[in-house]
């Protein structure tokens, strides 16, 4: 909910940029985020390069000016895990772009059941 | 305007099959807020006096609030009707995400009329409103029936409503079923949409829920959070639910033991929260936002009934299908209680009408069926009643299928006298002998036997001070001002719509910091409290035109006779004398007259002589300008 209002100035999880998946009458849940991947799957496949990696951040992010809403939802259709999505209503790309650097997700957690982890892989470079 | 409210109600006509779209009016909002306040205006103004509450005439609908879908911690949505049970208001609360989805899809409200030919379900995508046949899914289970829907539609992440088995065959205590354990339990709206011959509701929407001052409201938000990582209360429902008021509600006397024969159970140790955690949870589950996530789920892994999963058993279901049954074994209670959620009935009521009907076979008033000896302490005889009520199968599911008033008054004899219940209601699980503050809060909860409505065991013997002092538990004095002012501050609360254990530890200032933060509007702390005043006093008067008896106000032979013999309150009685007393007390401080009317001057005080109805034609959005505006 954090998310929504972040990216778009209200509450509604369904626009925000993670999921939370249940199951078994919800006995589960699992938190889906991106993974900010270093294989990016949705940058490469964006037939207008409007993905890229910010790298303040870390964080895999769209450009809101160079997308063009590809009607096949190109990122959408090949990111492994479904995180990228493109809004009905502004017909662009978001995703999770780690809030710019500090996840509203995690701040506003009551529960602390989020937290910001940086993995530092071999090469350095930070993911979530 | 971003002020927390979505600005329509969808009403659908199931007759006709057609929809549309009313506009919530900024006087409905200023005066009425949300929740119980919208349900019982629009009860008033839209139901036909005098409306069977089967009959499709009666609307059934489902409320949000301002604050609801939003970051406000423990919000819930609210269903209103006419109760078939009792003729009278009803208003029940359930979690979940059912009402975030509703705000979610653009709506403050559903208002659902008429009766569909076949059997239906509703399929909601923002202003896209489906009616889809649901006769492959008629006949199945509450939770199947959600898995059948979501099927249906291949919309795994549609959030849906069901009834159940008994709904559909008008049990007068189903519940409406929403994922997966939350249920809207008391008084039979399960059996109004059964009626209506709905079987689900699935919704989904993509709008944004904006609040006036999101700067003011994340501050708001942080402080309500605060209030309830302060509160012991919250805590211990974060740690194991309701359970943990199991072995309380036992130690101090409360907890009814054989149809409320005794308040205290002697094998309580196999049935509290230890107990439960043991044999049963595994993980947690929350309503849409909440911090508290009272919701312990799990599994019965061994015994006669493993394997399967449920939820944490709540501390009302341990009480009516647990102690007042004497059953002590937990799997066994959570079996019970999955047939209850499963075949769509209140476990609260469902376990009191076993119980009455335990004690009717006992007094020879009734036949035990072939298959299961009707008696204290038997889970078969239990089980076999909970299928034969919610199937309809025979004479007993069918005299009992009506709660306990009517079974009594058909059986006759001294039935009525044992017949737990207040206006048709049946009695939940906390006895009143000892304490004469809940005997007077379920004589005149609104509803019938409630005891959400007001709760004076906090105050006579959870700790709770009254204006700073301590208060007498079995004393009768100032019992009745005690309870008008939580009745008052609880329904003003639930206009919001506040779940019970979020207002543990969420302070009456932070409820309207963030109602003030989400609306723009600035409003004093004692808002609620009288908001909730002409509230209250609106559905007495829609009560009464419903032909309440006000000789109701009263309770059970069982409950106001003998002391008890056992347990920590040992000689402890509820005296009808006393009974009477407070009731007196209690409409003097109301400002009703002497029969439980409230007196003119005084609605006039509360504003609610003045004629401003809800109308559907007033307050049609023409399809054309049928756009969100932001
Ligand atoms: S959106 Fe999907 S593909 Fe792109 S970085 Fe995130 S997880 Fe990887
Ligand atoms: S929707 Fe936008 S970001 Fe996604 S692939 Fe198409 S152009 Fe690229
Ligand atoms: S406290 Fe429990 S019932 Fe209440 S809103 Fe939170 S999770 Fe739901």
């Amino acid at each position: 909910m954090a998310c929504s209002a972040w990216l778009f100035g209200g509450y509604n999880p369904h626009r925000s940029a993670l999921n939370i998946d249940h199951a078994n009458e919800n006995l589960y849940h699992f938190p889906v985020v991106c993974n900010q991947c270093e294989n990016t799957y949705c940058a490469k496949v964006c037939p207008a390069d409007a993905i890229y990696r910010d790298q303040e951040t870390g964080a895999i992010v769209v450009d809101q000016e160079k997308c063009v809403g590809c009607k096949k939802e190109f990122c959408h259709e090949y990111c492994p895990i479904k995180v990228i999505h493109v809004d009905p209503f502004t017909r662009k790309a978001y995703k999770c772009d780690l809030c710019g650097g500090s996840p509203r997700c995690v701040e506003s957690c009551p529960t602390g059941a989020l937290e910001l982890v940086v993995r530092v892989n071999t090469d350095q470079e930070e993911d979530r | 305007m971003n002020d927390g409210y979505m600005g329509k109600f969808l009403c659908v006509d199931l007759e006709a099959k057609t929809s549309l779209k009313l506009k919530v009016p900024d006087w409905l909002k200023q005066d009425y807020v949300g929740g119980k306040g919208f349900g019982a205006k629009l009860l008033s103004d839209l139901a036909p006096p005098g409306v069977d509450p089967l009959g499709p005439d009666n609307l059934l609908m489902f409320l949000t609030g301002p604050l609801c879908s939003t970051p406000a911690p423990a919000m819930r949505t609210c269903v209103v009707c006419k109760s078939p049970a009792t003729h009278t208001f009803l208003d029940s609360y359930v979690g979940g995400r059912f009402g975030a989805e509703i705000k979610f899809a653009g709506y403050d409200g559903i208002i659902i009329r008429g009766t569909a030919s076949d059997p239906v379900y509703l399929w909601i995508e923002d202003d896209r409103i489906e009616f889809r046949s649901a006769a492959k899914i008629w006949g199945s289970d509450a939770l199947k029936a959600n898995e059948l829907i979501k099927q249906d539609l291949g919309h795994q992440e549609a959030t849906v409503a069901t009834i159940g088995q008994a709904g559909e065959n008008g049990v007068l205590f189903s519940l409406i079923c929403c994922e997966y354990n939350r249920q809207a339990g008391r008084g039979g709206a399960g059996a109004v949409m059964g009626s209506k011959k709905l079987k689900g509701i699935a919704i989904k929407g993509s709008q944004l829920v904006k609040v006036n001052r999101p700067d003011l409201f994340q501050q708001a938000v942080k402080k309500a959070n605060r209030d309830i990582e302060s509160a012991g209360d919250c805590s211990a429902l974060t740690e194991s639910g309701t359970s943990y008021a199991v072995p309380w509600s036992s130690s101090i006397g409360l907890l009814p033991y054989k149809n409320h024969s005794e308040q205290h159970d002697p094998k309580v140790n196999k049935i509290d929260d230890a107990a439960q955690d043991k044999h049963l949870f595994l993980g947690k589950s929350a309503c849409f936002g909440c911090p508290i996530r009272c919701s312990q789920m799990g599994a019965v892994r061994t015994g006669k009934f493993a394997s399967f999963v449920t939820d944490i058993i709540e501390y009302e279901t341990v009480a009516m299908l647990g102690s007042n049954l004497a059953i002590s074994n937990i799997r066994d209670i959570a079996y019970l209680n999955k047939l209850c959620d499963t075949l769509g009935m209140d476990s609260i009521s469902a376990g009191a009408v076993i119980a009455f009907a335990f004690e009717a076979a006992e007094k020879e008033l009734i036949q035990s069926p072939e298959k299961a000896n009707l008696e204290f302490g038997s889970t078969k005889a239990a089980e076999h009643l909970l299928k034969s009520i919610a199937l309809q199968e025979d004479e007993l599911g069918k005299l009992l299928g009506q709660g306990v008033k009517k079974a009594a008054e058909q059986i006759g004899h001294d039935a009525p006298d044992f017949a737990l219940h207040v206006k048709g209601l049946e009695i939940p699980g906390w006895g009143v002998k000892g304490s004469p503050g809940m005997g007077l809060a379920y004589a005149t909860a609104d509803r019938g036997a409630c005891h959400q409505r007001g709760f004076p065991i906090g105050y006579e013997y959870g700790g709770a001070l009254y204006k700073g002092e301590v208060v007498e538990p079995h004393s009768i004095e100032k019992k009745a001002e005690i309870l008008i002012g939580d009745q008052n501050y609880l329904a003003g609360l639930d206009t919001l719509i506040k779940c019970d254990f979020g207002a543990f530890g969420v302070t009456a200032q932070s409820y309207i910091e963030l109602l003030n933060a989400v609306t723009g509007l600035e409003r004093p702390q004692s808002f609620i409290d009288e908001l909730g005043e002409r509230i209250w006093n609106l559905v007495r008067l829609f009560n009464l035109r419903e032909g309440l008896d006000t000789g109701s106000d009263t309770l059970p032979a069982k409950l106001t006779g003998k002391a008890l013999e056992n347990g920590p309150l040992k000689g402890q009685r509820m005296k009808s004398e006393d009974l009477d007393l407070m009731l007196k007390e209690y409409y003097m401080i109301r400002n009703w007259d002497r029969e439980g009317r409230p007196i003119t001057k005084h609605l006039k005080q509360l504003g609610l002589n003045k004629e401003r109805r809800f109308s559907i034609e007033k307050q049609l959005i023409a399809p054309e300008n049928d756009e969100v505006k932001d």
